[in-house]
C-alpha cells in the first residue's frame, strides 16, 4: 500500500484531475449546448400513448404498430420555451422510427402556427461524447503511456483521413486512388513512428507495411480485372454518390492497412528480439522461427478484419430475408463486396508475414555486419 | 469464374504455402467461422429469438473455432478463451445502454430512400440487433490481442517458474501495453476502410460536425469503433490477471504447497 503512494506523484494528480475536470465540462457542455446548433431541439417532458394495432405485412411479419403523443418543449432558437404536441409513430421493431420516452432530445421542424412540429432525427451527441470518454480513460487506465500515445495516433489518422477527403472532394481531378495512396504512406509512417518510437524495428515494419498492401492490392486488382468483377454487386454499398468501384478499391487499400501494420510490426519486433537476446543465431533459425510466429498470428488477424466487414451487413441482410428476398440473391447482394475486402485484406496480411520476415532479416544482417567492422 | 472464389483460392494458396499444415487449418476455420454467422443471422429471422443472445453463442463457437481448431487446446488457449467471453460479457452491459440511449439502431432517415420497397415492420427488434453487430465485429479483434498476452505469460512463466504472481501480471500488462496501439489501429482502419463511401457521402452533402454526430448513420459507426477499442482496451488487464491467477496455481503437486506460501507472504506485504 505504502509502495503505491510513494509512486503516485504531483504529476499524476494533475493529469489526472485535469482529466477529471475536462471530462466533466465537456459532458456539461454537450448537455447544454442547444444554442450552439441552428436546427430547432425538442425535449420530450410527457408521452401518452394513443393507439397499439397489431399489423401483419405482405410478407406474413406480424408487428406492433404504436402511436404516442408526445409533449416536447423547444430548448433553443427563436421557439425557445414553447410547447410542441407531436403524433410519432412507431413500430416495435424500430427499424426506422423510434420509441420516445420522457427526457429524449431530439431535432425537430417546427410548425409555430398549429403549435406541432416534425421529429428529423434524434441528439446524439452526448452518449457519442460520453463513449469517447469512456475510450480514452479505459485506454489511459489500462496503457497509461502507451494509451495516451495510442489514442494520439488515433486522433491524427482521424484527422489525415478527413483533410485526404477534404482535397478529393475540392479536386475531382485527382484519382480517389493516387490520395488513398499517399495516405497510406502517412498513415503507416505517423502511426508506427508514434506507437512505436525510432528504432530499426519501426523502420522494417514501416517497409513491410508498404510493400505489404501494395501487392495485396496489385493482387486484388488483377483478381477483379481477370474475372471481370463477376460476382461482385456494388448496389448495396452504403450510401454513396462517387463511382463505386473506385471506393471499394481504396477502402480495401485503407481498410487492410491497420491488420498487414499490424503483421510487420509483430513480426519485426519479434524477431529483433530474438536477435538481440542472441547476437549470433543463424538467419536459418531466425527464418524458421519468425515463419512460425506468422502461422499463430494469421488466424487471429484475418478473423479480424473478417468480423469488421461482414458484421455491418447483418441488419440489411434481415431485412432482406424478412422480405422473401432469396437467400443467395440476399448474400451476393450485401456481402459480395465485404467479402471481398475482407479476402483482399487476408491476402495482403498472409502476403506481409514472408516479406516482414525477408525485410527484418535485411536489417538485422546490416546491423551485424556494422557491429563485426 | 468468379471473382470472390479467384480471391478465396488466392487466399488459400498463400495460406497453404506459408502456413503449411496450420494455414490450411486457418483457411477452413475462416471458412467456419463464416458458416456460424450465417447460422446466427438465420436463426435471428425468427421473431421470438433473442439476437444478443445468439451472438453470445455464436462468439463462444467463433472463439472455440478459432483458438482450439486452429492451435489445440491447451493453457494458453483455454485462458484467452475465457479472457474473451468475459471481456465480451462486460462489454455487452456497457453495449447495451449506450445502444438504447443513443437510439442508433436500425436505419437512418439518410437511407429511407433506398428502403422504399421494404416492408419496415419485420417484427425484429432493431435494438438488439445493433447491439448484437457491435459485438460481432469486435470479437475478432478482442480474441487477437487475448492470445497475444496469455501467449508469451505462459512462457515467461514456463521460464521462470518463480516469478511472483505480482510480477507475472505486470509483465501481462506490459505486453499488452505494447500491442495496444498497433491493435486499436487495426480496429480503426478497418471500420474506415469500410466506410470510406459513408464519409464521402457525408463530405458530398456538406454535413457539418454537428450534423455529422448526430446523424445515425455516422454516429453508430463511431460508437462501435470506439466500443469494440475499449473492448481491446479491457481485454488486457482481463487476460492479464486471469493468466497470472490460474498459470500461478496450476503448477506441479510438488512445488504446489511451498508456492501457496509465496503467494500468500507476497500478497502480505
Amino acid at each position: 500500500m505504502n509502495r503505491w503512494k510513494e509512486k503516485i506523484t504531483k504529476k499524476h494528480i494533475i493529469y489526472s484531475l485535469l482529466l477529471i475536470i475536462c471530462f466533466t465540462a465537456s459532458l456539461v457542455f454537450v448537455q447544454n449546448n442547444h444554442s450552439f446548433y441552428d436546427r430547432p431541439i425538442a425535449k420530450v417532458v410527457e408521452t401518452t400513448e394513443l393507439e397499439r394495432t397489431e399489423t401483419i405485412d405482405q410478407h406474413d411479419n406480424s408487428d406492433i404498430e404504436v402511436t404516442q403523443e408526445l409533449k416536447a418543449e423547444i430548448l433553443n432558437g427563436d421557439h425557445k420555451g414553447s410547447l410542441l404536441s407531436i403524433n410519432n409513430h412507431y413500430t416495435e421493431s424500430q427499424a426506422i422510427d423510434h420509441h420516445f420516452e420522457v427526457g429524449d432530445e431530439f431535432f425537430v421542424s417546427v410548425d409555430s402556427e398549429n403549435q406541432t412540429g416534425e421529429i428529423l432525427d434524434v441528439k446524439r451527441d452526448i452518449y457519442v461524447v460520453f463513449v469517447l470518454w469512456m475510450f480514452l480513460l479505459v485506454l489511459i487506465a489500462v496503457g497509461k503511456k502507451q494509451g495516451v500515445l495510442s489514442f494520439v495516433s488515433l486522433a491524427v489518422n482521424a484527422l489525415i483521413l478527413s483533410l485526404a477527403l477534404d482535397i478529393y472532394m475540392h479536386n475531382s481531378d485527382i484519382s480517389l486512388l493516387w490520395i488513398s495512396g499517399i495516405s497510406v504512406v502517412l498513415f503507416t509512417i505517423l502511426s508506427l513512428l508514434i506507437v512505436n518510437g525510432r528504432n530499426q524495428k519501426t523502420y522494417a515494419a514501416m517497409i513491410a507495411t508498404l510493400v505489404g498492401t501494395l501487392s495485396s492490392l496489385i493482387i486484388a486488382y488483377f483478381a477483379l480485372d481477370i474475372t471481370g468483377e463477376q460476382g461482385l454487386r456494388y448496389e448495396e454499398m452504403s450510401l454513396s454518390t462517387r463511382n463505386p468501384q473506385l471506393i471499394f478499391m481504396a477502402g480495401l487499400l485503407i481498410g487492410a492497412l491497420g491488420a498487414v501494420m499490424d503483421v510487420a510490426i509483430t513480426m519485426s519486433s519479434s524477431l529483433f528480439e530474438l536477435y538481440e537476446k542472441n547476437k549470433q543465431i543463424s538467419v536459418k533459425k531466425l527464418r524458421q522461427s519468425g515463419l512460425e510466429i506468422g502461422k499463430d498470428i494469421m488466424g487471429t488477424m484475418t478473423n479480424i478484419i473478417f468480423f469488421a466487414y461482414v458484421s455491418g451487413s447483418i441488419p440489411m441482410m434481415l431485412l432482406y430475408l424478412k422480405n422473401d428476398s432469396p437467400l443467395g440473391f440476399t448474400l451476393t447482394i450485401n456481402l459480395s463486396i465485404e467479402l471481398a475486402r475482407a479476402l483482399a485484406g487476408g491476402i495482403g496480411i498472409v502476403l506481409t508475414i514472408p516479406i516482414a520476415i525477408y525485410i527484418t532479416l535485411f536489417f538485422i544482417k546490416r546491423d551485424s555486419k556494422n557491429q563485426e567492422l | 469464374m468468379n471473382a470472390l472464389i479467384l480471391l478465396s483460392l488466392i487466399l488459400f494458396i498463400l495460406m497453404a504455402l506459408i502456413g503449411g499444415k496450420k494455414g490450411v487449418k486457418t483457411f477452413i476455420a475462416l471458412f467456419l467461422n463464416f458458416g456460424v454467422l450465417l447460422v446466427t443471422i438465420l436463426i435471428m429471422n425468427d421473431p421470438n429469438a433473442s439476437p444478443v443472445l445468439l451472438t453470445l453463442i455464436a462468439s463462444i463457437i467463433i472463439s472455440m473455432i478459432t483458438l482450439f481448431f486452429i492451435h489445440e487446446v491447451n493453457r494458453k488457449m483455454v485462458m484467452a478463451f475465457f479472457s474473451t467471453i468475459v471481456t465480451t460479457i462486460l462489454l455487452l452491459l456497457f453495449i447495451v445502454i449506450i445502444t438504447d440511449r443513443s437510439m442508433i439502431q436500425g436505419f437512418g432517415p439518410e437511407e429511407a430512400d433506398g428502403l422504399y420497397l421494404f416492408s419496415l415492420a419485420i417484427g425484429l427488434d432493431f435494438v438488439e440487433i445493433t447491439i448484437s453487430v457491435i459485438i460481432m465485429s469486435t470479437i475478432g479483434a478482442i480474441l487477437d490481442t487475448a492470445i497475444a498476452i496469455s501467449s508469451p505469460m505462459q512462457e515467461i512463466h514456463q521460464q521462470n517458474t518463480t516469478i511472483s504472481r505480482k510480477d507475472l501480471f505486470k509483465s501481462g500488462m506490459s505486453i499488452g501495453r505494447d500491442i495496444l496501439g498497433t491493435s486499436t489501429n487495426t480496429l480503426f482502419f478497418a471500420f474506415f476502410g469500410g466506410y470510406l463511401g459513408l464519409l464521402i457521402w457525408l463530405k458530398d452533402f456538406d454535413y457539418s460536425l454537428g450534423e455529422m454526430v448526430n446523424a445515425k448513420v455516422f454516429s453508430d459507426e463511431l460508437i462501435a469503433i470506439l466500443m469494440a477499442n475499449t473492448g481491446i482496451a479491457l481485454v488486457i488487464p482481463i487476460t492479464a490477471a486471469m493468466s497470472a491467477y490460474f498459470y500461478h496455481s496450476t503448477k506441479q503437486p510438488k512445488e504446489a504447497k511451498t508456492q501457496e506460501f509465496h503467494t500468500q507472504k507476497d500478497n502480505e506485504t
